[in-house]
This record gives C-alpha cells, sequence and structure tokens, in this order.
C-alpha cells in the first residue's frame, strides 16, 4: 500500500515570483499546501531531497508527511511543475488530507515478465496504451504502482484493465468501459526496414 | 522524407527561435525520449537520419515516435543569380525546436539499447540534445 514519507519544510514569508525566484537560488523549492478547507501556506522544501524522491517514480502515489515547525500535516502531493529544459522540479503543489478524505490518483503500471511472452520473443513489439491510470481510493489504501504480467501473450493479443485485480476499497475512476492497456504488435521499425531492403533490392 | 501535402502559402518568412517550449516537454508515449537543448531549426533529412539511426540500432524490438514536424518552407536562390528579383523557390522543409521540446521517444527496448539508440539519432541533428526517461525507469 502506499508509503508514507517525512519532509522537513519551512514557512515562507514572501510569495510572488521574484521571492520563488529567490528561494530556488537557495537550492530549495517553492511549494504550496492547500485543501480541506483550511488557508493555503506557501512552504519550501530542500531541492535535493526532493529530487531523489521524485526520481523514485512514486512520488504522487505516497503520503507525504510535512513537518512544519512542530507541526506534522498530513498531504499528497497533487501536482509538480518541471522547468521544461533542465527538467528541475520548480513547483509542487501538496492537497491538505482530512482523516475519511478519498483521492483521484494516477497511478503508474510496471509490466512484468516481458521475456515470458511469446509474442515479444518472436519480435513484437509492447505498446503501451496506458502508462497510468486514475483510481478513487483512500490514502492508506493507495497502491504506488500496478503490475501486469505479460506472460503467455502472443503478437495481437492486449492486455485490459479487467485483468488487474484491485483491493476492494480501491476503484477505477473510468468504470464504464474495460479499456486496453497495453497491446503486443508487429514491430513498426521492422517492417519499415524490411520494406527499405525490398526496396533496395528492387 | 516528412513533408506536408497542402499548405496555404508557399514561402514563409525566416523568422527567428525564441523561448522555449510551452508543450511537448515531457514524455506521452515512449519510456525513453530525445529532448532539444538548443533552438534551431530541423531539416526533413535531419529527421529521417535520425529515425534511420535510432530504428536500426534497435533492430527488431521497440517502437519509434517522431513528435516534430517539418512544415516551415525554406527557400534559396539558385548558384551564380544577382540579388533582388524576388524571393528564391522553397528548397526543403524545416521544423523549429524550441529548447524542452522532446523530439523522439521510443519504448519496448532496454535502458541500454534506448540511450545508445538516441545518441546515435542524436548525432544526426544539429543541436545539442539530452537522453530522457521517465521517473522510476532504471537507466
Amino acid at each position: 500500500m502506499s508509503n508514507m514519507t517525512t519532509i522537513k519544510v519551512e514557512l515562507r514569508t514572501q510569495v510572488g515570483k521574484s521571492a520563488a525566484r529567490a528561494t530556488r537560488r537557495l537550492n530549495r523549492v517553492p511549494a504550496v499546501i492547500y485543501g480541506n478547507d483550511i488557508a493555503a501556506k506557501s512552504i519550501s522544501l530542500d531541492s535535493r531531497e526532493l529530487k531523489k524522491l521524485v526520481g523514485g517514480g512514486s512520488f504522487l502515489t505516497s503520503i507525504c508527511l510535512l513537518k512544519l515547525g512542530e507541526n506534522t500535516i498530513r498531504t499528497i502531493p497533487c501536482d509538480i511543475h518541471f522547468d521544461p529544459v533542465h527538467d528541475f522540479v520548480t513547483h509542487v503543489d501538496f492537497l491538505h488530507l482530512r482523516k475519511d478524505a478519498r483521492v483521484s490518483v494516477n497511478v503508474p503500471i510496471r509490466f512484468l515478465n516481458d521475456q515470458a511472452s511469446p509474442g515479444i520473443k518472436r519480435g513484437g513489439a509492447l505498446n503501451i496504451v496506458r502508462h497510468e491510470i486514475e483510481l478513487n481510493c483512500t490514502p492508506e489504501n493507495m497502491p504506488d504502482h500496478l503490475d501486469v504480467d505479460l506472460t503467455g501473450l502472443e503478437i495481437g493479443d492486449s492486455v485490459h484493465v479487467s485483468s488487474i485485480t484491485l483491493s476492494a476499497d480501491v476503484k477505477l475512476t473510468i468504470s464504464d468501459r474495460d479499456f486496453t492497456i497495453a497491446t503486443i504488435t508487429t514491430p513498426v521499425g521492422m517492417s519499415e526496414d524490411a520494406q527499405n531492403k525490398a526496396n533496395e533490392e528492387k | 522524407m516528412l513533408q506536408p501535402k497542402r499548405t496555404k502559402f508557399r514561402k514563409q518568412f525566416k523568422g527567428r527561435i525564441h523561448g522555449v517550449a510551452k508543450g511537448g516537454t515531457s514524455l506521452n508515449f515512449g519510456s525513453f525520449g530525445l529532448k532539444a537543448m538548443e533552438p534551431e531549426r530541423v531539416t526533413a533529412r535531419q529527421i529521417e537520419a535520425a529515425r534511420r539511426a535510432i530504428t536500426r540500432h534497435m533492430r527488431r524490438a521497440g517502437r519509434v515516435w517522431i513528435l516534430i514536424f517539418p512544415d516551415v518552407p525554406v527557400s534559396k536562390k539558385p548558384t551564380e543569380v544577382r540579388m533582388g528579383k524576388g524571393k528564391g523557390s522553397p528548397e526543403f522543409w524545416v521544423s523549429k525546436v524550441k529548447p524542452g521540446r522532446i523530439m523522439f521517444e521510443i519504448d519496448g527496448v532496454s535502458p541500454d539499447v534506448a540511450r545508445e539508440a538516441l545518441a546515435l539519432g542524436a548525432s544526426k541533428l544539429p543541436m545539442k540534445s539530452r537522453f530522457v526517461f521517465r521517473p522510476g525507469e532504471q537507466s
């Protein structure tokens, strides 16, 4: 189930573009906590600590306990802004969680046993239709990732969302149809190269 | 090679490439990608050369997405022609790429193969670029 991460944060006294840039120059990342009918708090985090957490891949599906002075605030990160060129984190939004809160989160999918799939062994390509699935759940039952087993899949086979087993409290946001997560297809690159070779031979 | 099927006007102004990419800065289709670090015009020939280098290194596996399209015509005057007498005729097509733009995405191969394939593709392009991957992807 969901990871718990404790992050030490500091309150920001000044807000706005100029103050946010000054915060970034001190190797800190500006952030905000909002939600749960409580006034929004402007905070900042250590950039190196945040980089490690974001690089792990399950930051957006973890509960963050923000230590602000003596208080601990239970939140979930709901949005991250990256620098478009260098991909460092420029801002984080944290959503304050109530005790009985339900959240909608995009949970990443991991594809397992691709070498046990005869289709991929014969040269087929795994065409991932969705890298993430949106789930509605309580923060305690939030999975940090979902596993999809590719064992036994041939070229032309597909994996649908119904093949993933979810715990009782976890629900899909899109529940009206059994949408496709991935398919095993003939690789595009192979067919084009084969065509090029055929053209050269002609 | 990539080029538009039909256009409203035959010739365009040269213009300049200012600022950084507003969209297309994160991976959408594949697990690995090639991100532009400098502003540059990428010709249709360069895109095709990069695509070939990437697909050949990946051999029979995986899939490639090209996320830039050369939709800007570049005109040129013939050699040994005096200045004036109007703008030259369209010679080739380019894509104006801003820093931060993901140009190629690939999937279905190991991180090592992806890194090598995109490095070979990057060597065919006129600007500095960087290998990017999804958070949590081993590389």
